[in-house]
């Protein structure tokens, strides 16, 4: 029954066919021969047998052949198994200055600006290990939905190839926080989960927004990194500044205060280069080392080759009969009809 | 015994069997050829701007829907029609140029993440209100040229704010460098556009002194001076409040098409959630993708008309031949 219900057929419409099937046993494939009286032929058992082997025969091709060209198959089936890696959701500042250098310049020559340099390592990132899933999102002024949580890695990097793209004006980080927790979706909580900011910058976070999303964050509780890309000369997340000490003064370090209050597992890594952004991609990645259970698609099967070999096999016994088919007209020209002793097929014929 | 066999091949019967019989088995040998399809790379630009949201279309039940919606389940739709090794890029359109969401993703192993990322697109990505059409599709061409892409611009062509009276910039790239299609959303009757607030919460409709009706940057208007109050230093556009029907929305067809003229591109108009397929096709540059043809079935569906025909033909003969109907 299990396997029945794998069965299926890619133009189920041709089944519609089958009864055409029947009409083997309606006509027969041999001569029809006219008789005086069928009584004149004695009833023969080996007539009657090879008689029936033929009808079935003739339903068995015709039912094959019309089976086959319905494209049966059996479907593939998932498998769940368990592999080494995490849900990762990644949140990519698409601001303007992400398109500067590390040195807060415009790229010239062979120098790299930030968001080329992590497109290349975070594009390296995705597909080192095959059963990592990603997310995409971006922000600047607002948050948009690059690419949903997937296993296609081809997919992930076509999206993080578009980061060094001219970005948008702000760093609007909450509402992109909020729209890189929910790519999480609600089901699967043994699964680990990480959500790897990467930006610039970053801005004062509405104390109302910050509720809501310390809420999000202690209902999914992702593993929380943060890649603070830093441009040369502008103050560092550890810098208190020299005035009041508000989030509107130093928004990196407040952001970071927020993120250390959250009660997750939080890191933050300072890039000052490209090495670093390398290195820091790295810890992450030993980092996110737990079991993860991933879908393997195995392929569906193709059942038309066995259809067709069905159908090989009623023609055959087709043909043979025919090829030893006798005709009894034919038969009582040539030779006498008194000496003539009726062969099986032409006892069929009858 | 010779002579018996003899005669029985020269049944017709017979003959046809042995054909179908010949028909499957080489089935068995000759399974596919290979051949190059047409797929097509493509970048979609999808407008996402506040008139997106007018709900002129329809769902299927009958229930309006609006121009995004439509124009997401037009993509969807599209991506599932695309023959398999057809890329597609995804960029949106506010302001006066695209954003890049993604670059080229083949639409059949990567299916999902497409769909799923088609299914997103929301007007509160939208990172400005200004809706400068021509900007955005000469830019858009540009980075189609960039990624190597043929385009499909989809926008409903309304220039927020408003055109000013010498008209849109032109076109300074060449045009037909990049091939494609500019697709023409909404319906061709005004209709209002919906009012959300700051929380993204729908309170209402547009107002016709909610928007600029009337673009007053550069020269006026050639009938500027017959204007009420106008004055050539004080008052040049008139010194009363424009009037006019930027609040409201329709497809403005005539300004797409001049632009997919100027551009080179095609112009089609979106009917429903659907059909894009086709425009598309036939605007786009081809491009030759590996692909098979199963002969199989065409082997097969001889094999059975063969079959049939031999345990069908004869009683059917017989109909005809009334005089002699066991032959």
């Amino acid at each position: 029954m299990a396997l029945l219900s794998r069965l299926g057929a890619s133009l189920p419409l041709v089944l519609l066919l089958l009864p055409l099937a029947l009409l083997p046993l309606l006509v027969s494939s041999q001569r029809r021969i006219s008789l005086s009286a069928l009584d004149a032929a004695p009833a023969d058992g080996l007539s009657r047998t090879i008689d029936w082997v033929l009808k079935i025969a003739g339903v068995l091709a015709i039912a094959a052949l019309i089976v086959a060209l319905s494209g049966p198959y059996r479907s593939g089936e998932t498998v769940t198994r368990i592999g080494v890696g995490a849900q990762v959701s990644m949140l990519i500042d698409r601001s303007g200055s992400m398109n500067e250098t590390f040195a807060g310049k415009q790229p010239s020559g062979a120098e790299e600006s930030k968001a080329a340099a992590s497109r290349r390592l975070l594009g390296d990132f995705v597909g080192s290990r095959a059963h990592d899933q990603f997310a995409v999102t971006a922000f600047s002024t607002s948050p948009m939905l690059v690419v949903p949580m997937t296993d296609r890695h081809d997919a992930v990097r076509a999206a993080i190839a578009a980061i060094d793209r001219p970005g948008l004006d702000y760093t609007n980080v909450a509402r992109g926080l909020g729209m890189a927790l929910s790519q999480f979706g609600a089901e699967a909580v043994q699964v680990s989960r990480a959500v790897l900011l990467v930006s610039d910058g970053a801005a004062v976070i509405d104390p109302k927004v910050q509720e809501i999303l310390r809420a999000e964050f202690s209902k999914i509780h992702p593993n929380l990194y943060w890649l603070f890309l830093r441009t040369k000369g502008s103050p560092s997340i550890h810098d208190k500044p020299a005035g009041e000490d508000t989030p509107q003064a130093a928004p990196e370090r407040h952001l970071d205060l927020f993120f250390k209050s959250l009660g997750t597992p939080y890191r933050v890594f300072e890039a000052e280069g490209p090495e670093q952004v390398a290195e820091a991609i790295r810890q992450i990645e030993s980092l996110e080392r737990d079991p993860i259970p991933y879908t393997e698609q195995r392929p569906r099967g193709d059942l038309t080759p066995s259809a067709y070999a069905l159908a090989t096999l009623g023609l055959l016994v087709l043909v043979a009969g025919k090829l030893l088919e006798a005709d009894p007209r034919r038969a009582s020209r040539r030779s006498s009809p008194t000496t003539a002793v009726p062969s099986d097929e032409q006892r069929l014929a009858a | 015994m010779n002579e018996f066999l003899a005669s029985n091949l020269r049944d017709q019967r017979l003959q046809a069997l042995a054909i179908a019989l010949a028909l499957v088995l080489t089935t068995f040998t000759v399974g596919t050829v290979s051949l190059t399809r047409d797929g097509v790379k493509v970048l979609a630009v999808v407008d996402i701007t506040g008139s997106m949201n007018v709900r002129d279309y329809k769902h299927a039940d009958g229930s309006p829907a609006s121009r995004l919606d439509t124009t997401k389940a037009a993509l969807r739709d599209l991506v599932s029609r695309l023959p398999c090794g057809s890329r597609l890029a995804l960029g949106i359109f506010t302001e006066r140029r695209p954003f890049l969401l993604f670059t080229p993703i083949e639409v059949c192993h990567d299916f999902s993440p497409v769909d799923g990322a088609l299914d997103a697109l929301d007007w509160r990505m939208a990172w400005e209100g200004d809706s400068r059409i021509s900007a955005g599709l000469f830019r858009s061409i540009e980075m189609a040229e960039s990624l190597g892409t043929d385009l499909i611009f989809i926008s409903d062509g309304q220039e927020a704010p408003p055109l000013p009276s010498t008209g849109a910039a032109g076109f300074e790239g060449k045009p037909g460098a990049v091939r494609g299609l500019i697709v023409g959303v909404g319906g061709y009757a005004l209709s209002q556009i919906p009012k959300f607030d700051d929380r993204g919460r729908e309170t209402g409709f547009y107002g016709e002194t909610d928007v600029q009706q009337e673009n007053r940057f550069g020269p006026p208007p050639a009938d500027a001076e017959s204007r009420e109050g106008y004055n050539p230093r004080n008052a040049p556009f008139g010194s009363v409040a424009a009037k006019g029907n930027e609040h409201l929305s329709s497809v403005r067809e005539a300004y797409l098409k001049s632009l997919a003229g100027a551009a080179g591109l095609t112009y089609a108009h979106l009917d429903g959630p659907g059909g894009l397929l086709h425009p598309l096709m036939s605007a786009a540059t081809p491009r030759p993708l590996p692909g098979s043809l199963d002969l199989r079935p065409f082997l097969g569906s001889a094999a059975l008309a063969l079959l049939i025909a031999v345990f069908a033909a004869p009683p059917l003969l017989g109909l005809t031949r009334r005089g002699a109907p066991f032959r």
